[in-house]
């Protein structure tokens, strides 16, 4: 059950950050390692307080269960446990959990002696929430500037910090970010497309119509080329889809973490500078 | 640190490749395929040829005919001024037809008629394109999944500008064709309806939206991280699995406790990128339809966190004046 | 070789340059206002230069002099005064020096008088300046659900310029002039008024002159076929709600929890101040800015013929309570605290240069619109 076919010939030591060969083990499928224990105790730990905050407020219902951040009168301090306490601590734990998760695939990737391409991408989602939960908040002044931890809660939270900016669709990153998400999934339906129909052809048009050979790169390029006119290949579409991907993180960091700390005005006056410019006259 | 193969760095000039021959009765390819440095230094250096043929010629035209339409319109409503049309360019649209107009197909042409005429031609363009992926498509061989896949961003684009309309009962409710015009009716939308955070069809259509982009920056960025066992090469890995999808696989195997297989991430990726358009379309579709007021519609549900009630004073002032 | 690269290279430095240094980019520490819950995201962020500049604009000034109250009456001592008959002979000519200070610093009495004979009506200014003395004690005395009793004077509009900076006047889209192609529902261009969006552009005018319906929102989750609003009305109430927000500079948060606008029970009570306030700039736009018509010459009109008239930023001029709160009101109760004559003269007869007493008209007088409602078109409070 744990062991795919081919899987043997690959459980090999070594490949470890810290610990040596002391946590260099598996636990079913899982590769454990340094880093997946402490992920573990984090994830267990930040899991239980959520709980436990659950429990201190006044539903269970999964969907309006939130934790919310301390007051902005706790500045960069500490909060009570029940007064945003909780939010620190899960926040400090959550951060944790996803640095030692993002590490322990470094130790993957050695071991399996591939790129880092991985890491290093989950690594730019990590930084989109650090900026949403610690740098904003940090250049804000006040740890009560980071997001509630529930399903709606996060959503108000999200729809409100929109409308301090009056009107958040003519902030500059935010176009780009989103415009990022939805070429990003536009590349992503045309490649997986692209795979399946090469792969799994259908019928070869004769009489008895019978299951076409699988097709070669050749195909994917000539399809492309035949409709747009450029094909960026078998190996371009991975390095178009990860920095497609790994913009749509970063800018949507940067639309949220410019609003409050570079601008406080409303969204539609930063064009200004457009209008303004002094080439119109 | 070792080589991560973020870019091509060297560059094989071979003969340009003409593209696998066409069926009988196809066109010939247009255009004389070229090099070009910068793009090979992240994909394919080769550009062109490109098939035209009917379908491609007729839904060119046709988007030329909206756009051109569009621009015209936008360029009269600054009063023929060229300069403020570039300056205010992003603040223009060709707005639909009032609501007192329903949906008539005829409203006075400058007053939402060369928005409906437009549209027409929007639509064709859209249409042919599709029409021109299957056909392509079948010309190679290939099976029809590009097809169904812009499909599924046709079904939301045909919401928005054809079903929902008629279901409400005008052109009003379309999307004009501007930059923030369009996104002044997006988020106005919202508010109308109360909240489109509380639509649960939303939820699910940013869940996929973000999804594809979690799904393609792991697929990326795996597929790159193996392409040193020759990963990127997924057809040849499918039919005969070679070392770089055992690594994938156990990457994430060992990271999750879950692979997919160098087929099926792309049956994953094809069903979250096409899942996206297709729960939007259908998130909007309800929206004034069937619900008029998602926030409400979300308090009888027993989804909206509670907030203390910091204002008891507050009431109404037009109540009772 | 190939132009375009360095026109192109050029452009972007450009345009990146321009971004960098043109946009009005704030630098951090800011201060934060917490209006909501904690984690709401009910906050209101400023920038602390900003806000040092506001507050160097926005300076309430002093009285020239302690006005005696005592002793002869204005209208026993001089000639045609209407309005402020009742003062003291002292507090009257106090009132004209600071009156003056207010309005025309740089032009002086001049400005509003004949200065061969103070008491004649024949400068057009004098008669508007009478009506907005009337209009300031209409203010003070009927709507105090806006101004509490802070009041306004006349400085809080003019700061010593004859024409208040920020008023508003009817704006046509130009694609609105033409025939054959342009149309833009009156929207779709750069909105000043509406915060630089393209929100439509006679927002101001539906609103706050006329009392087209300001709320959208439905008050079931389900159709009922009750409410024919679209996202037309929403993108017009957007518009005035952008005004409302620049002209105080807050957001939207002052007044509303946006996950849902509409819910009177999650909304600051500020919310309820802002609504006396749309109503009372609809009062004075109708009752007595449309009125003076007749005696504003074509140069203090707006492009469209129609008069200049008062929004939100007319007052506020930026900050959520003008001359953050400090209530020059106090040193005028006598003048400007309470209506006294309220009769408004016919306009229609007024010749500059030629009328010497625009003589009030006895049989017609104000009525103040209080609170005027939204009638029958409202919408009552979700629950």
């Amino acid at each position: 059950m744990a062991l795919l076919s081919f899987e043997r010939k690959y459980r090999v030591r070594g490949g470890t950050l810290i610990g040596g060969d002391l946590f260099d083990f598996w636990v079913g499928p899982f590769y454990v390692g340094f880093f997946g224990l402490t992920a573990a105790f984090f994830a267990v730990v930040g899991t239980a307080l959520i709980l436990y905050g659950a429990a201190l407020g006044p539903t269970w219902n999964i969907w309006r269960i939130s934790i919310a951040p301390p007051d902005l009168s706790y500045g960069l301090g500490l909060a009570p446990l029940k007064d945003g306490g909780l939010w620190q601590i899960i926040t400090i734990c959550a951060i944790g959990a996803f640095v030692s998760w993002a590490l322990r695939e470094v130790e993957i990737c050695r071991k399996l002696g591939i790129g880092y391409h991985v890491p290093f991408a989950f690594g730019v989602a990590i930084f989109a929430y650090v900026t949403l939960v610690v740098i904003r908040p940090v250049l804000l002044g006040a740890w009560g500037h980071g997001f509630p931890y529930g399903i709606f809660s996060h959503l108000d939270w999200v729809s409100n910090v929109g409308y301090q900016y009056l009107h958040f669709h003519y902030n500059p990153a935010h176009m780009l970010a989103v415009s990022l998400f939805f070429t990003t999934t536009l590349a992503l339906s045309l490649h997986g497309g692209l795979i399946l129909s090469a792969a799994n052809p259908g019928g070869d048009g004769s009489l008895r119509n019978k299951q076409d050979v699988v097709k070669t790169p050749e195909y994917e390029d000539t399809f492309f080329r035949d409709i747009i006119g450029y094909s960026v290949g078998t190996l371009g579409i991975h390095r178009l889809g990860l920095v497609l991907a790994l913009n749509a993180g970063f800018w949507s960091a940067v639309c949220i973490v410019i609003s409050g700390p570079l601008w406080n005005k409303g969204w539609p006056q930063w064009w200004n500078w457009w209008l303004d410019l002094p080439i119109w006259s | 640190m070792q080589y991560q193969n973020i870019f091509t760095q060297v560059q094989v000039r071979g003969p340009v490749e003409a593209g696998i021959p066409l069926p009988r009765g196809d066109d010939e390819r247009v255009g004389t395929p070229f090099y070009n440095w910068l793009a090979g230094w992240f994909g394919n250096a080769q550009i062109g040829p490109v098939y035209l043929g009917f379908l491609g010629t007729a839904s060119l035209i046709s988007g030329t005919i909206w756009f051109v339409i569009v621009g015209f319109n936008m360029l009269a409503s600054v009063g023929w001024d060229p300069v403020q049309f570039i300056r205010q360019l992003f603040w223009l649209a060709l707005e639909p037809p009032p609501a007192k107009y329903g949906l008539s197909i005829v409203p006075p042409l400058n007053e939402g008629g060369w928005y409906i005429i437009s549209s027409v031609f929007l639509l064709a363009a859209v249409l042919l394109w599709w029409a021109r992926i299957y056909v392509r498509a079948r010309a190679l061989g290939l099976g029809t999944h590009v097809f169904w896949a812009f499909g599924a961003a046709i079904w939301l684009f045909l919401v928005l500008g054809l079903f929902r309309p008629i279901l409400m009962g005008n052109w009003a409710e379309a999307v004009p064709y501007g930059i923030f015009p369009h996104l002044d009716w997006t988020a106005a939308f919202s508010i109308r309806y109360g909240n489109l955070y509380y639509n649960p069809f939303h939820c699910l259509s940013i869940v996929f939206l973000y999804g594809s982009v979690l799904l393609f920056a792991m697929h990326g960025a795996t597929i790159l991280a193996v392409t040193r066992y020759g990963g990127e090469r997924e057809l040849e890995q499918i039919t005969d699995r070679g070392t770089a999808s055992e690594r994938a696989a156990l990457f994430w195997r060992w990271t999750m406790g879950f692979n997919a297989t160098m087929e099926s991430v792309h049956r994953w990726a094809w069903w979250f990128a096409v899942l996206t358009p297709i729960t939007g379309g259908i998130g909007i579709l309800l929206t004034g339809t069937v619900v008029d007021n998602w926030y409400l519609w979300g308090m009888k549900h027993g989804i909206v966190a509670p907030l203390p009630d910091l204002w008891p004073t507050v009431v109404d002032p037009a109540i009772g004046s | 070789m190939k132009l375009w690269i360095p026109f192109a290279a050029a452009a972007g430095v450009f345009v990146g340059a321009a971004i960098i240094f043109g946009a009005d980019w704030d630098l951090p520490p800011v201060d934060t206002d917490q209006i909501g819950y904690r984690g709401s995201g009910m906050y209101h962020t400023l920038d602390r230069e900003d806000q040092a500049a506001l507050k160097l604009a926005n300076v309430a000034p002093e009285p020239p002099y302690e006005a005696d109250p005592e002793g002869d009456r204005a209208k026993d001592v001089y000639e045609n005064v209407q309005v402020l008959g009742d003062l003291s002979d002292d507090q009257f000519t106090q009132f004209m020096a600071s009156i003056t200070e207010w309005v025309a610093p740089v032009q002086g009495c001049a400005y509003c008088h004949n200065e061969e004979n103070l008491a004649s009506d024949e400068v057009y200014t004098k008669v508007v300046a009478r009506r907005m003395i009337q209009m300031t004690q209409h203010v003070n005395e009927d709507w105090q659900a806006h101004v509490a009793q802070t009041g306004v004077t006349c400085y809080t509009c003019h700061q010593g310029q004859p024409v208040p900076a920020n008023v508003w006047a009817r704006n046509l889209v130009p694609g609105e002039k033409g025939t054959g192609l342009g149309w833009s529902g009156g929207q779709n261009i750069v909105n000043k008024a509406a915060g630089n969006t393209s929100l439509p552009s006679n927002a101001l005018e539906s609103y706050l002159l006329e009392d087209k319906p300001i709320r959208v929102h439905s008050l079931t989750a389900l159709p009922n076929g009750e409410n024919p609003n679209t996202t037309k009305e929403t993108e017009s109430t957007w518009a005035l709600m952008m005004h409302m927000s620049e002209s105080l500079g807050v957001n939207c948060m002052t007044c509303h929890n946006s996950r849902a606008f509409n819910d009177w029970d999650q909304s600051p009570p500020q919310r309820v101040t802002a609504w006396h306030g749309i109503r009372m700039a609809r009062d004075i736009n109708q009752s007595f800015m449309t009125g003076l018509a007749p005696v504003f010459p074509d140069n203090r009109k707006g492009p469209e013929g129609d008069v200049l008239k008062v929004g939100c930023a007319t007052c506020h001029n930026g900050v959520q309570k003008p001359l953050y709160g400090v209530s020059m009101l106090q040193d005028y109760v006598d003048s400007l605290g309470s209506k006294t004559n309220t009769d408004v003269p016919d306009f229609t007869t007024y010749k500059p240069g030629e009328t010497t007493t625009m003589s009030p008209a006895k049989t017609t007088s104000l009525e103040p619109a209080i609170g005027a409602g939204e009638g029958a078109t409202a919408l009552a409070s979700a629950d």
